[in-house]
C-alpha cells in the first residue's frame, strides 16, 4: 500500500454524553485507490480515533449496514472507493432521515417497527400442514417478486426520500417493497392482512413516486415500482370491497 | 433513547438532490396541463355560444401572449408525457413468461405506441 498519498475525510462526530450538537472531525487516511470509504473509517478508528462509532459487517454489499451520506448520498461505504473523489476531500453523515445515536450510528428502531408491521414472511392457513410437501413455484412466479426479495434492509432508500424525512406515518420503500415482495409470493395467502396496514392514512399513499429511492438501491431493488403496483392492488381492492363485502372471498 | 440527534429537514428540501428538482419540475407540469384543459373548456363554451361568440374567441387565442402560453403549455404537456411513460413500466412491468420486458421497450407498448397511435388518428380525422 502506498502512504505516500493522502485524503481527507471530514466525519460528522457526535457524543450525546458530551455533544449538544454534532460537529464535523477532519482526518488526513493514507490514500489507495483500492480502498473503500469503510476502509478510511476503519483505520481511523484503529490508528487515530479510537471512539469513532460506525456500523460495518460484512464489507462486501450484502449485510446493509454500512449504508452512510457520502458527500450528500446515500451509499454503502464498502461500495464506494476513494479513487472516486480523490483528491478532493469526503465528507461521511450518518443516514439522514433517523436520528443519530452516535458519530455515524443511526437509530434503526423507527424503521424495524415499519419493517414489522408489513408482516415480511410468508403467511398460510395450513402452516403446520407438511402433508403436501414443498410449496411448488413455478420460474415464472418466482419472477413476479424476485426483484424485490434482493432487499438488504440496508436504509439507504430512506435517506433518499423526503416523504419518509417528512411524513411519520408512511412506512417508507423497503418496508413497503418487502410487504409487495410478499404479496406477489405464489405461495403466501396474507395479502389481505398486510393491506390492512399499508393502506392505512399515508402508510403508502403518502409516496409521491420521486423514485429517489430505486435509484440509490445498491441491490437494483426498484422499491418506487414496487409501490405503485402495491397501490395499484390497494385501488382494485379498494374496489372490490364495493362489489362484495370483505371475506367474501372476491 | 434520550440524547438522539434529530437533523432538522431544510424548508427547500426539493435542491437537495437533482432527483428531487427533476420531481418538482415535473410537478410543476401538471399546473400547466390543469390549465390549458380549462382554457379548452372555455373554447367548447364559446362553441356552445355560436359561431360569433367562438370567432371572437379564436380572434383573441391568436395574440402573442395567447401564443406563448400555448407553446409553454406544449412543452409542459410533452416532458410530463415523456416522464410519465418512463415511470409506466416501474409501476405496470409486463412479464413474458419469468422475462419482464426491458423498459425501453415497455414505454413504447404502453406508452409512446398507443400515444402516437391515437395523435395519428385524431390528425387524419382533422384533416381528412
Amino acid at each position: 500500500m502506498s502512504t505516500e498519498l493522502t485524503m481527507t475525510l471530514e466525519v460528522f462526530r457526535y457524543h450525546p454524553e458530551t455533544d449538544h450538537e454534532p460537529r464535523f472531525q477532519a482526518y488526513e487516511v493514507p490514500y489507495d485507490e483500492d480502498w473503500v470509504v469503510l476502509d478510511a473509517l476503519n483505520w481511523i478508528k484503529d490508528h487515530v480515533d479510537g471512539s469513532l462509532t460506525h456500523r460495518w459487517s460484512c464489507r462486501m454489499g450484502v449485510c446493509g449496514s454500512c449504508g452512510m451520506m457520502v458527500n450528500g448520498d446515500p451509499k454503502l461505504t464498502c461500495a464506494v472507493f476513494l479513487k472516486d473523489y480523490y483528491p478532493r476531500p469526503i465528507k461521511v453523515e450518518p443516514l439522514v432521515n433517523f436520528p443519530v445515536e452516535r458519530d455515524l450510528v443511526v437509530s434503526l428502531d423507527g424503521f424495524m417497527d415499519k419493517l414489522e408491521a408489513v408482516k415480511p414472511y410468508i403467511i398460510r392457513d395450513d402452516v403446520n400442514d407438511t402433508s403436501g410437501g414443498e410449496y411448488l413455484q413455478s420460474p415464472a412466479e418466482l419472477a413476479q417478486y424476485k426483484q424485490y426479495s434482493m432487499c438488504i434492509n440496508c436504509m439507504l432508500c430512506y435517506a433518499a426520500c423526503p416523504v419518509a424525512g417528512h411524513e411519520d406515518e408512511f412506512l417508507g420503500p423497503a418496508a413497503l417493497a418487502l410487504g409487495h415482495r410478499y404479496n406477489k409470493d405464489s405461495r403466501d395467502q396474507g395479502q389481505a392482512e398486510r393491506l390492512d396496514v399499508m393502506l392505512v392514512g399515508e402508510a403508502i399513499w403518502g409516496c409521491t413516486f420521486v423514485g429517489e429511492c430505486t435509484v440509490v438501491c445498491p441491490k437494483h431493488v426498484d422499491p418506487a415500482g414496487a409501490i405503485q403496483q402495491a397501490k395499484a392492488v390497494g385501488a382494485q381492492e379498494f374496489f372490490k370491497r364495493f362489489v362484495a363485502p370483505k371475506g367474501a372471498g372476491v | 433513547m434520550s440524547g438522539q440527534f434529530h437533523r432538522p429537514h431544510a424548508w427547500a428540501w426539493f435542491l437537495e438532490r437533482p432527483g428531487y428538482v427533476r420531481f418538482m419540475v415535473r410537478e410543476l407540469t401538471s399546473f400547466f396541463v390543469a390549465g390549458y384543459l380549462i382554457v379548452l373548456l372555455v373554447t367548447l363554451g364559446r362553441l356552445g355560444g355560436g359561431e360569433a361568440a367562438f370567432a371572437e374567441w379564436l380572434s383573441a387565442l391568436s395574440g402573442p401572449g395567447w401564443m406563448l402560453a400555448h407553446v409553454v403549455a406544449l412543452i409542459a404537456a410533452v416532458w410530463h408525457s415523456i416522464t410519465w411513460f418512463a415511470a409506466v413500466p416501474q409501476a405496470m412491468p409486463v412479464y413474458l413468461g419469468e422475462k419482464k420486458l426491458p423498459a425501453p421497450l415497455a414505454a413504447v407498448v404502453m406508452g409512446y405506441g398507443p400515444w402516437l397511435t391515437v395523435t395519428a388518428g385524431i390528425v387524419w380525422w382533422v384533416l381528412r
